[in-house]
């Protein structure tokens, strides 16, 4: 599911397994870990494709984290229409009532956080961090995410989340990488209470389902 | 000790009584029903102060509702991203005369005060409510009622979600006399909102109230007195109202107070016409207990007042009169008594007047006689009556002449003793005395004491005194004075009875067998006892007699046979 990153030129290939949690230990899912070579060298990554669907009045994933100048396709899998927008600075857009693959793609072609939102299910909320470097992975209910295919030299490493407080920096380490060993990774962080919108009850959901 | 009418203390107790009765019942069901209604006021308003909450809340979630339309709409979340105020301010002016509203504000998430409608230039300012906007953040939504520039509103908060939160927007609606009026007439309270004052104490903002009743409330609610949910009763107006107070909005927003009234004055009219029922069916009953106090008081006193009459008048020795009271109590019963007592009291003077006559009977009575009268309780023997009697008739030979001579103390010392002789024999030969005066004594027998053999004892008295006369006589001439002793006797019928005046009479004989005794004795010699006929043929087997030439009398045409008695036969000798 991962934006294929590295490359062939890439000699050797080592990778950080990063893990985040609560100061209770819980592990926390939907967590964007990225890696940034401190050098600010960047590899010449090849910028694809990415998809956010839309599954059960849902964004799907919740989290998408991309590089930045990535497209991203909007595939609507329900059978009504949605109206995809974002008023955030990052990328402003919207796709107007529109079903299945109707949607062109959106370029992200600026770093930063883009909240998407439908204008006709207010609780669907989708986050997309546009990111500067290839090098990242959102972390699985067990709160663990593995960045492969790394080169060795010294990276900040970064972790994002929804729920982490806006504006302020990431919460950040820096990791030196040296050929044939891989690091690891963690971070204790504190969350924000979920202030998602709360889903309008409907009948007709489960019917669609 | 002052004279105090009977009645009147009767009338007093029972009426007081009554009185005391009536206005404590009246006391109390006034302080139970007053009490009553104040539990039941009571009741009203907690029940009123739910419903109005409950209003509050539907016009809050009404508001809130109309608020979320709002944030729903992509163009206005379009201006809003876009900071365009002027688009902005334009789209809440619309939405807020469609949904009604009087107030509608753009406010960011920092705080700060987008738009207003109220004040459509201002801007920037930071936003004054906010403990609502904090609590928006906790719970997507919050409400409270607080004052902008001096009025009241209730205002709500939603977030304007882009999709998440851009900013908030408040809705408000201005709480009036027109709202106050809207929960009177759900709660049937009187509604005033209070606000306090930036300096210290309280406006009225809105209220059911007229102006001076609001003014009223304001000084009887202290400040510091007013804390929420207090029950508390005011007296203002027309009386007293049991009093509700709520709080309402947010203290932190300089929340406003929600006071509820009930008139206890307007929950007690429909008990004042039962007072009013009360209080007339208790005068009709004073009425009724005074009028009865004094007839049933003069049903006493009157009876009693006429039974002291009349003891004035036994007081005064007139007992010829009774009380007549027809009555089967006490009254009726000291009425009798006291009848009984008045004709006892005449008794006793009948019985004193007749002791009195007792007293004079015996002049001329035996002992035996009067007692006989005295037993048979009346005088009706002595009542004037026709019956055959014998009159004995005696008196002395020369006693005028004896008079004439013998010193005066002689002469009553003789007659003296003379009586003192012949009394006893009359007496006990049970006679009646007719006249005993000087030396002729006259007595009869057969009246009143009926004898059968009443010639043969006048004929036994005379001889008894014949003999007694005769002594006395004997030791008197041996003195030298010579004196005889006669008598007569006659048989015949009379008239008897009582002859004389009040206080002196005398029970007499009248009729011809009278003058016949006295003629027979004063024919009669010394010794002599001389009887007409029909006393001989009475007596003739008692006493040896001898007939005598018959006699020439005064008063009688024909001569009178007679005889002269000698002696008591052998026979009959005692």
């Amino acid at each position: 599911m991962a934006v294929s990153a590295g490359g062939p030129m890439i000699a050797a290939a080592q990778s950080i397994e990063g893990f985040v949690k609560t100061p209770e230990g819980q592990p926390i899912s939907d967590a964007v870990i990225s890696a940034a070579a401190v050098s600010g060298s960047r590899p010449a990554a090849r910028v694809g494709r990415a998809i956010v669907d839309q599954q059960d009045k849902e964004f799907v994933p919740y989290v998408r984290a991309i590089l930045v100048g990535t497209e991203v396709i909007f595939p609507n899998k329900d059978d009504i229409r949605h109206h995809v927008y974002s008023f955030s600075p990052a990328k402003k857009f919207e796709l107007p009532l529109y079903k299945g693959t109707q949607a062109p793609p959106v370029k992200f072609d600026k770093a930063g956080l883009v909240v998407l939102g439908c204008n006709i299910h207010d609780w669907m909320l989708g986050y997309v961090y546009v990111l500067e470097t290839p090098y990242f992975e959102t972390t699985a209910a067990n709160g663990h995410a593995r960045i492969a295919d790394l080169p060795a030299g010294t990276y900040e490493v970064q972790v994002r989340h929804p729920r982490l407080p806006e504006g302020a920096a990431p919460a950040s380490q820096r990791v030196t990488i040296v050929a044939g060993k891989d690091e690891r990774v963690e971070f204790v962080v504190n969350l924000k209470p979920d202030v998602r919108p709360r889903r309008a009850p409907s009948r007709a959901s489960d019917k669609y389902r | 000790m002052r004279f105090r009418r009977f009645q009147t203390r009767v009338v007093v107790f029972f009426v007081g009584l009554l009185t005391l009765l009536s206005a404590s019942t009246l006391l109390a069901v006034s302080v139970a029903v007053t009490r009553n209604a104040r539990a039941q006021i009571g009741a009203e308003l907690a029940v009123g102060g739910k419903v109005f909450a409950r209003l509050l809340t539907a016009r809050t979630q009404q508001l809130a509702d109309s608020a979320r339309l709002l944030s729903g709409d992509f163009a206005f979340k379009t201006a809003t991203s876009s900071d365009d105020r002027a688009t902005v301010l334009s789209v809440l002016e619309n939405h807020q005369a469609r949904i009604r509203a009087d107030v509608m504000q753009l406010v960011s998430l920092d705080r700060q005060l987008l738009v207003d409608t109220l004040h459509p230039g201002r801007t920037g300012l930071p936003f004054s409510l906010p403990d609502m906007i904090a609590r928006a953040e906790r719970r997507q939504d919050a409400s409270t009622i607080a004052v902008i520039d001096g009025r009241p509103y209730q205002m709500v908060a939603v977030p304007l979600l882009a999709p998440l939160p851009i900013a908030w927007i408040c809705v408000g609606f201005i709480i009036d006399d027109q709202v106050a009026k809207d929960l009177q007439r759900l709660t049937n309270l009187q509604v005033t909102f209070l606000g306090r004052r930036p300096g210290g104490g309280l406006t009225a903002l809105a209220s059911t109230l007229p102006g001076a009743m609001r003014q009223t409330l304001l000084t009887l609610l202290p400040d510091a007195s007013v804390t929420d949910d207090t029950t508390l009763s005011l007296s203002m107006g027309r009386g007293e109202y049991v009093t509700l107070l709520a709080g309402v909005g947010g203290k932190a927003d300089g929340g406003i107070i929600a006071v509820l009234q009930r008139s206890l004055e307007e929950a007690l009219r429909p008990y004042r016409r039962l007072q009013l029922v009360m209080l007339a069916l208790s005068g009709a009953g004073l009425g009724i207990s005074l009028a009865g106090a004094i007839f049933i008081a003069r049903r006493v006193t009157k009876p009693v007042l006429t039974i002291v009459q009349s003891a004035r008048r036994v007081e005064r020795g007139d007992y010829d009169h009774s009380v007549s009271v027809n009555l089967s109590d006490e009254i009726g019963e000291l009425a009798s008594t006291f009848n009984t007592m008045t004709k006892g009291l005449a008794e006793r003077d009948r019985v004193r007047a007749e002791l009195e006559r007792v007293g004079r009977l015996k002049h001329f009575l035996s002992p035996q006689v009067v007692e006989l009268i005295v037993s048979a309780g009346d005088e009706a023997v002595l009542a004037s009556h026709r019956r055959e009697i014998t009159v004995v008739f005696c008196d002395l030979r020369g006693f005028t002449a004896f008079g004439e001579q013998a010193q005066p103390e002689e002469v009553m010392g003789f007659l003296n003793s003379y009586h003192d002789v012949l009394g006893p024999l009359i007496f006990r030969y049970e006679g009646t005395v007719d006249q005993f005066t000087g030396d002729g004594v006259m007595v009869f027998f057969n009246d009143p004491i009926p004898f059968p053999d009443h010639a043969a004892r006048a004929v036994r008295l005379a001889l008894a005194m014949r003999e007694e006369a005769a002594t006395l006589i004997e030791s008197w001439r041996q003195r030298g004075h010579k004196l005889g002793f006669g008598v007569g006797i006659a048989m015949g019928v009379a008239t008897l009875g009582k002859v004389g005046f009040e206080g002196r009479f005398d029970y007499a004989a009248i009729g011809s067998v009278c003058n016949l005794s006295a003629r027979l004795c004063a024919e009669a010699r010394d010794g002599q006892i001389l009887v007409s006929q029909p006393v001989f043929a009475a007596a003739q087997d008692l006493v040896d007699a001898e007939e005598i030439p018959a006699l020439t009398l005064k008063g009688f045409a024909n001569p009178v046979p007679a005889y002269n008695i000698l002696k008591l036969k052998e026979s009959n000798a005692e």
